[in-house]
């Protein structure tokens, strides 16, 4: 603490002042209530997050203030916590200014409490004081002040107010006195841990307490020796090794009953409060009972959306009436002019460009997903959606899945090759590894699950309630395996729940019109290149070899026309595009029920699209892109055959 | 712009997803940088914008002949 004394005595403008909080608490404010519009933004370096710094004067002196991003927490589990971490550690700031939100204390504290740990000259600015006293929320900034030891600001920064008290209270700005009493096991591993480092270092209790909680990081541009290093290692390794749960979540979640009590003590929320209609709505979509039957509501509301409307009704339309009276003849007649055969089958053959690509792409696939991207739009404006992450977590939970595993799987129900991406936030390049096969395998993307639930429409109830029941059972096969792969209980799935609201038709308009340009640049063209290559194979007679080939495959073990073959070479490309042409079969009566359900249960296990391959050879390498390809495809195909061997011998049809 | 699913309020203009995709690096869909969710970068769609311009061009004009 000495050396913290030592600090204060130099003048403000020597050092800059860091402003720090959590997302949406108002921080953009304060920062512009203090240094006005003029602003300087530059990305942190080695990284793309950006950092805002501006100038204000405090008693005379010119000081430097930088505002870090938004974060939940100072573990460094992204680009944004690790920067905040890292300015706190470069820049020996003359005070760290916390903003925080007085509607929501306890979340604020449990930053609060990290920032305490790093013994750093502190202020809490309370914002947003006027939606909280509108909300009958009362803080007490003088207690709270009391408790940490510190300074505490009720602020306004919209209006101004509490600015000029906060620029005061940052001339004196003092470390925060008030510190957790972690468990003994972990009070006695951070003591160890901070006997191994340097005594010069300023923060050892945080960054021992970072290096508990599993971040590797928490160094940042510190060097210890190796053999310190390693002892520290043993120490975290046996530390964890004494309790069943992850480490970081331990300390998190004693943290977060200090920030309830503190909490506690220093709010005052009204006893008796109107609850709205829509805060009962939110209460009842996480509910852990009355929450799946929301579930089924929302998901029979998708169901008569996309399949019967937009599966039936508008593809209907567009497939006999657009295409087939308009269009195709109209580009029939026009390429009977072209003096060359190849290229009139190129564009309106068999596997022609305007017949087969145009046709599945925006006579199929885009009515189903437009209908999806509306739906999904709504579900996501109404802010049912992270409800449905925590309904979904506790589903991943209910399993015994790792919570860090849980995040890339539902997220690959938006896009898998993204998902794929968002796998770097595991801790080994074993669980990347495994959890990118669940994903390939398992988790249809958006665009795949609109034209999944199209098809259904077509499906008796008994065939479709086979195919879910064969998709969730490989599902939960798999999060079975996983669980068993990958060790440990839930770590930390923080939240933000927005209220529940009524839709915005601008919103919807703008985020449907949105995802279905994104649809038509980067789907058409897969498109597109799907029908080119069976064009080639059909001309070349490599077809009709390759559907041999594959016969005893497709016809003998799935038992599926020979056809089928090539719906499964276009599903390569993309999952959806395999899809539609199953949807065309079936249509057309070249598939029975229970060829449609075979053939959809490999389909949906299917490697999701080529992007998806790409991202998992870049991610991972060739090797490993070629063993998950490798599992998928036996896996896929033989769930298919087994399902057409349990049909066969138990003489089901639909 | 703010995540449909977690809340985090984010700039779109530097995320890795833009550059990491190999088929559409630069679309018009951006990945939270805190959960990772898939959603519309309205600005960056063409579409989105040009609808935005006619919305605007036609208010312009009623309000010229009100």
């Amino acid at each position: 603490m000495s050396c913290r004394s030592a600090a204060l005595e130099l003048s403000p403008g020597t050092r800059p002042i860091v402003l720090i909080g959590n997302p949406n608490v108002g921080k953009s404010a304060v920062f512009s209530a203090l240094t006005g519009r003029h602003v300087d933004i530059s990305n942190y370096p080695g990284t793309t997050v950006e950092l805002t710094r501006g100038r204000f004067r405090l008693n005379g002196h010119e000081v430097d203030l930088i505002d870090t991003p938004g974060i939940q927490s100072l573990l460094a589990r992204s680009d944004d916590e690790r920067v905040a971490r890292d300015v706190l550690l470069d820049e020996t700031p003359w005070a760290v200014l916390q903003v925080a939100d007085s509607k929501n204390l306890r979340r604020a504290l449990q930053l609060t409490f990290q920032l305490a740990e790093h013994e750093l000259p502190f202020v809490l600015a309370l914002n947003m004081t006027d939606e909280a006293s509108a909300a009958g929320i009362d803080v007490d900034a003088r207690r709270l002040a009391q408790i940490l030891g510190s300074e505490v600001v009720p602020t306004t920064a919209t209006r101004g107010e509490g600015v000029p008290a906060l620029q005061q209270r940052l001339l004196n700005p003092r470390p925060i006195s008030y510190r957790i009493r972690y468990d003994g096991t972990v009070e006695q591993a951070v003591a160890d841990i901070v006997a191994l480092l340097p005594e010069e270092w300023h923060g050892k209790r945080a960054l021992a307490l970072a290096l508990l909680s599993g971040d590797g990081e928490a160094y940042g541009r510190r060097q210890v020796g190796s053999d310190a290093r390693a002892a520290i290692e043993a120490i975290v390794a046996e530390t964890a090794a004494r309790y069943d749960q992850p480490l970081g979540y331990v300390i998190t979640q004693q943290r977060m009953r200090c920030a309830d009590c503190v909490a506690a003590e220093v709010s005052r929320v009204p006893e008796v409060r109107h609850i709205s209609f829509r805060e009962r709505l939110g209460y009842l979509m996480v509910d852990p009972l009355w929450g799946w039957p929301f579930l089924l509501v929302v998901l029979a509301g998708l169901y008569y959306v996309v399949g019967v409307f937009g599966a039936g009704t508008m593809v209907d339309w567009m497939e006999s009436v657009l295409f087939g009276e308009w269009i195709n003849p109209a580009v029939s007649r026009l390429v009977a002019f072209l003096p060359w055969e190849l290229l009139r089958d190129f564009l309106v053959g068999e596997y022609g460009l305007v017949t087969m690509a145009l046709t599945y792409g925006i006579a199929i696939v885009l009515p189903i997903v437009f209908t999806f991207f509306v739906a999904f739009s709504v579900l996501e404006d109404s802010g049912y959606l992270p409800r449905l992450a925590v309904m979904s977590n506790r589903a991943f939970q209910a399993m015994g899945l790792n919570g860090k595993a849980v995040l890339p799987m539902v997220l690959g129900l938006g896009c898998d090759t993204m998902a794929t991406l968002t796998t770097r936030i595991l801790e080994t390049r074993k669980e990347r590894v495994q959890v990118t096969l669940l994903l390939v395998l398992g988790v249809p993307c958006s665009a795949q699950l609109g034209v999944l639930m199209g098809m259904a429409a077509i499906l008796t109830g008994r065939a479709i309630a086979v195919w879910l029941g064969v998709v969730l059972a490989t599902l939960f096969a798999v999060g079975w395996l996983a669980a068993r792969l990958l060790p440990g209980k839930s770590s930390d799935f923080i939240l933000e729940l927005p209220p529940v609201r009524v839709p915005q038709l601008g919103n919807i308009v703008v985020k449907t019109l949105a995802r279905i340009e994104w649809y038509m640049k980067e789907v058409l063209p897969l498109f597109a290149l799907g029908s080119t290559i069976l064009f080639v194979l059909d001309r070349t007679g490599a077809l009709v070899a390759l559907q041999s080939l594959l016969a005893p495959l497709v016809t003998g073990f799935l038992g599926l026309p020979e056809e089928t073959a090539g719906v499964f070479l276009i599903g390569f490309l993309r999952r959806d595009f395999g899809a539609a042409g199953l949807f065309d079969m079936a249509r057309t009566g070249m598939l029975s029920a229970n060829q449609l359900v075979i053939s959809l249960v490999v389909i949906t296990l299917f490697v999701p699209c080529i992007a998806n391959l790409l991202m998992v050879i870049r991610e991972h390498g060739r090797r490993t892109a070629l063993a998950v390809i490798g599992t998928v495809f036996p896996l896929a195909f033989g769930i298919g055959g087994l399902l057409n061997l349990i049909f066969r011998l138990l003489g089901i049809s639909f | 712009m703010k995540c449909a699913l977690c809340g985090y309020e984010f700039d779109s203009t530097a995320l890795s997803c833009h550059s990491s995709c190999p088929l559409a690096a630069g679309c018009n869909i951006v990945c939270c940088p805190n959960c990772g969710y898939q959603t519309v970068d309205e600005k960056r769609s063409g579409s989105v914008n040009l609808l935005l311009k006619l919305k605007a061009a036609l208010s312009k004009t009623q309000t010229v002949e009100g």
